[in-house]
């Protein structure tokens, strides 16, 4: 699917017009594939093809839920991100397995999205995306994962759980965050 | 609240404290309020992918329980000879049902309705294994191809009337066949020491026609890895 390609490079624009109309494309491109979605379900409806679609639907799926949470600082849930996809459980519902290595890739780019936000001046944000991560990581260790690929991306997380606390405490230690005095030197230090 | 995992799951268990310790403590005391509505996703999502493992387990259990059995018909079914053809079949014949009852039956069960799609991997081997059984006893008793519809005939009872039936779907069905190639072959072999020179004969043509047709077929089939090697066995089997 050619149009997922450009979304993946989604850049990290600090200013909020900026960022709206970011929104605005996003929205309207997922809104077009929704019609190529509708086209292709049609025709490749039956259960076999499923497997062919699936690292399509798992980057679908990170990419809603990142826009999710950019939008309200909560996860999108497997059975709202069915909803917007609009997939209904009884006939060919949002696989479970593909949910979740959706939501493990929308972590991927929380550590990027951090760094970013801090080097444009935003120092709130390692912060809030802290907690979340932090609540996500440990949501997740209620799975009992199999060895498989989703065991795998749960590793990463980790790590990008990692990266985002040495953001914040960056942030913190230069006192930079909400009780912080003077801008000093930007956050953006140590990071790998 | 504590966000400790249940270790009622010795598998994944031993790597989920060593995690434990590396995420900073605050965390736990971090993901008490704010994150209910997660936590109570994530429960499901755990006991979904709890009994989908289960169900996996049980599924390659029961499909290697099919292999065992199948196999167990297939050497009965070489026994044949001139001699005693009828007893043989006859016993392979009770055996094949016996398969069908205790352990295709169980597949059923596990896989009917469900999505099975997702565990082909795990039951795939052993429903290969009885089609070819069957479709050797068949050719024994009657010389003929036993088709996908003949063997979803004989499962079809096994499934529960208010669901869909759990169908052998055609992939497997011909991995089957291409494995039954290699028995024939063996058999042909076997006939051949006896002195029985005609049914060896009528096996070589019944082979090469089933290769021939494969061949037509082959390049269409997707994930055919499986098919491609199956092929070339066949073409060996084919030449002796």
């Amino acid at each position: 699917m050619a149009g997922w390609g450009s979304e993946t490079h989604m850049p990290h624009s600090p200013t909020v017009e900026k960022l709206e109309k970011q929104f605005e494309e996003l929205r309207s491109q997922l809104e077009d594939s929704g019609k190529l979605r509708e086209r292709i379900r049609a025709v490749a409806m039956e259960i076999e093809y499923h497997a062919d679609w699936r690292s399509e639907t798992q980057t679908v799926v990170s990419l809603l839920s990142f826009l999710h949470w950019l939008e309200t600082g909560t996860l999108l849930v497997h059975t709202d991100a069915e909803e917007k996809l609009g997939l209904n459980p009884t006939e060919f519902g949002l696989d479970i397995e593909d949910y979740l290595i959706g939501i493990c890739f929308m972590s991927n780019e929380l550590p990027r999205y951090v760094v970013n936000q801090v080097t444009a001046g935003d120092y709130e944000c390692p912060r809030k995306v802290l907690k979340f991560l932090t609540d996500l990581h440990a949501a997740f260790r209620m799975l009992n994962l199999r060895n498989d690929f989703l065991r795998k991306k749960f590793d990463g997380m980790k790590y990008d759980l990692r990266r985002v606390e040495e953001v914040y405490y960056d942030v913190k230690i230069r006192g930079l965050a909400a009780n912080g005095e003077s801008a000093g030197k930007e956050g953006d230090q140590g990071q790998s | 609240m504590a966000s400790k995992p249940q270790h009622h799951r010795p598998l994944a268990g031993k790597t989920q404290t060593k995690r434990q310790r590396t995420t900073s403590t605050n965390s736990t005391a971090a993901a008490n309020i704010d994150s209910n509505p997660m936590k109570d996703a994530f429960s499901k999502y755990a006991n979904y992918l709890n009994d989908l493992n289960d169900k996996r387990e049980r599924v390659v259990k029961a499909s290697r329980d099919v292999t065992m059995n199948s196999k167990k018909v297939i050497f009965q079914v070489h026994r044949i000879g001139k001699h005693n053809k009828e007893e043989v079949l006859e016993k392979a014949e009770k055996d094949l049902a016996v398969v069908r009852d205790q352990y295709i039956s169980r597949l059923v069960k596990e896989l009917q309705g469900t999505d099975f799609w997702k565990l082909r991997r795990a039951y795939s081997p052993g429903v290969q294994e009885y089609i070819e059984a069957a479709t050797l006893f068949n050719f024994c008793k009657t010389g003929t191809l036993l088709n996908l519809d003949g063997v979803n005939a004989a499962i079809r009872p096994l499934s529960d009337p208010s669901m869909e039936p759990l169908q052998i779907n055609m992939l497997d069905y011909i991995l089957g066949l291409a494995d039954l190639t290699g028995e024939l072959m063996r058999l042909a072999i076997g006939r051949i020491s006896d002195g029985e020179v005609e049914f060896a004969n009528k096996i070589c043509k019944f082979v090469r026609e089933i290769y021939r047709e494969m061949t037509i077929l082959a390049p269409e089939i997707d994930d055919s890895s499986d098919m491609k090697s199956k092929m070339d066995t066949m073409l060996q089997s084919l030449k002796k």
